[in-house]
């Protein structure tokens, strides 16, 4: 098996840049070649990292849903970036049962639907204060609205004060800024001062209770057992990853959508029920988690290719999402097809912990700014898309021009 | 009481199969099916941590109606 071709994403689209900007034509060349071993990240990109490192690239919907369904054979807990030192062991996305099923246990209760929904009024006064501060001139609103308003929900449900927002807001970016652009002790700085910081809090939390996810997380118990400290920490640190870009890319995506679509703007000021759909539809069409990765168990055959043992596998969300085999008309935005099939928060036991809060942010988002705004409109300034990282999919800056009632 | 599934709601997120999958199965394709339906006393703290956990909503505890 050592001749097993191996594709270059550069090969296919000239540079990493234009893929990760657009990676959808990628997809569609090499979906039906998939599984395909790929050079997941080339050599002497990341500081420190000289060899390639290879992964077999998913993107056939079937194959991507059986992955992620069949965690025993593709395990989340070994990772070459953890082993080779570039990244701490994150609870729960980089966990196998039986710590995966525990932990999970314990978090799950301040996450479900009925929590979110009780939330939702906050939220909602959160991102009307936001577009109090958005006038009728041009605005940047990834800069202005889209990350501002996760970083405010996941702080505030985790109790981080308001005078450490800012540090928590340069914490949270330090850490989920690529491999590429921030040195590793930078990096490694970041993450203890943050160690220091979420101990305090939980130790402070264990004297005296809030109503707050640290809180939640300091008592949670599952058969008289407790999260330790590093347990917390972890999950904080998660929160920052996996809670705050995603849905920043999510909200951002959504409305460059329906910014070119302005027939359907009307339609959406017209009818809410389609909030809802375009939502789900917005989550399949760009998904803002393109890939994550997985490493095998032991041999497994995906589409006819055996796949080794120990071997990483990246599983393509974004392709699995514009299938033609599983979505007619794949590759159109559509609101009059199943819309619930989409993969972009996982399946099985992985599921995105937090889908029912971006559900709920892209909601409140999108109703607001239909109540407000008669018109939406691109800027002068050119939107422009991240081109950073390859797992996620969104935009580094999305000016708007917002019609308000009256203007 | 009974537990039942909304299929029209369900996601099929593998949530509840996965963390009590002595109330609920899943098939090949990822559809829920639930394996024990009347829950007796001593299953009621799981099953409502089942509807609990669910994030699409789609499971629910309904009271039994007589036939």
């Amino acid at each position: 098996m050592a001749d097993t071709p191996t594709l270059s994403l550069e090969q296919l689209r000239g540079d990493l840049a234009t893929f990760l900007a657009n990676p959808y034509p990628t997809y569609s060349e090499m979906r039906d070649q998939s599984p395909v071993q790929m050079e997941f990240i080339p050599g002497g990109i990341v500081p420190g990292l000289d060899e390639p490192i290879k992964a077999w690239a998913l993107m056939k919907y079937n194959d991507v849903y059986s992955a992620l369904r069949d965690h025993d054979t593709f395990s989340s807990a070994r990772n070459p970036f953890v082993e080779k030192g570039f990244f701490p062991q994150l609870v729960l996305i980089m966990d196998d049962p039986p710590r995966h099923t525990r932990f999970r246990r314990l978090v799950n209760k301040a996450f479900t639907l009925r929590r979110v929904e009780s939330l939702e009024p906050w939220i909602t006064s959160v991102a009307n204060e936001l577009l109090d501060e958005v006038g009728s001139e041009e605005t940047d609103i990834v800069q202005s609205y889209t990350i501002p308003l996760p970083v405010r929900v996941i702080a505030r449900l985790m109790g981080i004060p308001g005078d450490d927002f800012t540090t928590f807001k340069r914490w949270s970016d330090t850490f989920i800024s690529s491999l590429i652009s921030i040195p590793l002790e930078e990096r490694m700085q970041n993450t203890m001062e943050m160690a220091e910081y979420f101990g305090k809090i939980a130790a402070a939390r264990r004297t005296q209770g809030a109503e707050d996810l640290i809180t939640a997380l300091v008592e949670a118990e599952i058969d008289g057992e407790s999260l330790q400290d590093w347990e917390i920490l972890g999950f904080c640190i998660l929160l920052l990853i996996a809670g705050n870009e995603t849905t920043t890319n999510l909200v951002g995506n959504m409305l460059n959508i329906l910014i070119d679509r302005p027939e359907l703007w009307q339609r959406l000021r017209e009818d809410r029920n389609l909030v809802e759909p375009v939502i789900e539809e917005t989550l399949r069409y760009e998904s803002p988690v393109q890939q994550l990765q997985r490493t095998t168990t032991r041999d497994v055959t995906i589409s006819g290719v055996t796949i080794p043992a120990n071997d990483l596998v990246a599983v393509f969300f974004g392709a699995a999402n514009r299938d033609p085999q599983e979505f007619p008309n794949a590759e159109e935005f559509r609101l009059d097809c199943d819309l619930r099939n989409h993969v972009s928060f996982g399946a099985g036991i992985h599921y995105c912990l937090g889908a029912p809060l971006a559900r709920a942010e892209a909601k409140i988002t999108l109703n607001a700014f239909l109540d407000r705004f008669p018109i939406i409109e691109h800027g002068r300034t050119p939107a422009l898309r991240q081109t950073q990282s390859p797992v996620v999919f969104g935009f580094e800056r999305l000016p708007l021009v917002l019609r308000a009632k009256g203007h | 009481m009974r537990l039942v599934i909304d299929y029209k709601k369900c996601l099929k997120s593998g949530q509840c199969s996965y963390l009590h999958s002595e109330l609920i199965t899943a098939g090949a394709d990822g559809t829920p099916r639930v394996i024990i339906e009347q829950i007796e006393e001593h299953l009621r703290d799981a099953a409502e941590d089942a509807v609990d956990l669910c994030p699409s909503g789609a499971i629910a505890l309904r009271e039994d109606v007589e036939k």
